[in-house]
């Protein structure tokens, strides 16, 4: 009973954290700041699914967690290297229309994030 | 309970609250530093110590069986992808910011910044005694 209350207590205070990393994935100016909010958030719910398998008794759930913790991690990869593809294209593509004609191109190129 | 219950309890606790410190102080890094390249410093640390802390308290408390050798296989993959990302992370930071030298500061090529370090040692070793007798004590 006693290791049921250190269990509870662990989940409610990640939870809490959970939705500090979830502000901040929220408000962050850059792109890299919510991705890497997105990864806290995803090292705490790994953590949360642990204790939960012990929790719970329930010893697959470790294997879920692993699962979490590759597609958490391949996640970050992908979603980095997508990002710097699209920038540096859509970067050659504004270059390239500076080049050629100055004055046609409207609102394509204003570089938002 | 007999005493082996009770020590194993205490000092999985204590794992558990340790690496839910390290996960707030990752969290007031997040909310303390100003720029994304800081933030990563502080939220990196609790992918591998904080959770790493964590995952051994619930070792502790598991005891010898598959669930902890699936635990401390969490433990080491992360140990190896934490590292990786945030270096795939920086490099999205670095390459995608235009104006990254408002930030920190930026060398061009490798020779500026090795000519940079030369002539700051060259500095440091100029003046008088003082560095040697530290470096003696």
């Amino acid at each position: 009973m006693l290791y049921h209350y250190i269990y509870l207590t662990t989940l409610i205070i990640l939870a809490l954290m959970l939705f500090a990393c979830l502000i901040r994935a929220v408000r962050g100016p850059r792109v890299a700041d919510r991705i890497v909010a997105v990864n806290m958030m995803g090292t705490m719910v790994m953590v949360m699914i642990a204790v939960l398998a012990l929790m719970l008794n329930e010893g697959y759930l470790v294997d879920v967690c692993l699962i979490y913790a590759m597609i958490s991690f391949l996640a970050v990869v992908i979603i980095s290297k997508v990002y710097i593809g699209v920038y540096e294209e859509r970067l050659h593509r504004t270059q390239s229309a500076d080049d050629t004609a100055a004055d046609t191109e409207g609102g394509m190129s204003d570089g938002s994030i | 309970m007999g005493a082996f219950e009770w020590i194993r309890l205490i000092a999985g606790s204590i794992c558990l609250a340790c690496g839910l410190f390290i996960f707030f102080t990752e969290i007031f890094g997040i909310f303390h530093f100003r720029y994304v390249l800081n933030r990563m410093h502080a939220a990196a640390m609790g992918d591998t110590l904080g959770i790493g802390s964590c995952l051994l308290g619930l070792i502790i408390f598991s005891g010898v069986n598959f669930t902890s050798l699936k635990l401390l296989l969490i433990i080491i993959f992360l140990w190896f992808a934490s590292p990786v990302s945030s270096h795939v992370l920086s490099r999205l930071e670095a390459s995608t910011n235009e104006n990254l030298e408002e930030h920190c500061t930026v060398y061009p090529d490798l020779q500026t910044l090795e000519a940079e370090l030369a002539g700051r040692e060259a500095r440091a070793k100029e003046p008088d005694g003082f560095e040697e007798k530290g470096g003696a004590l």
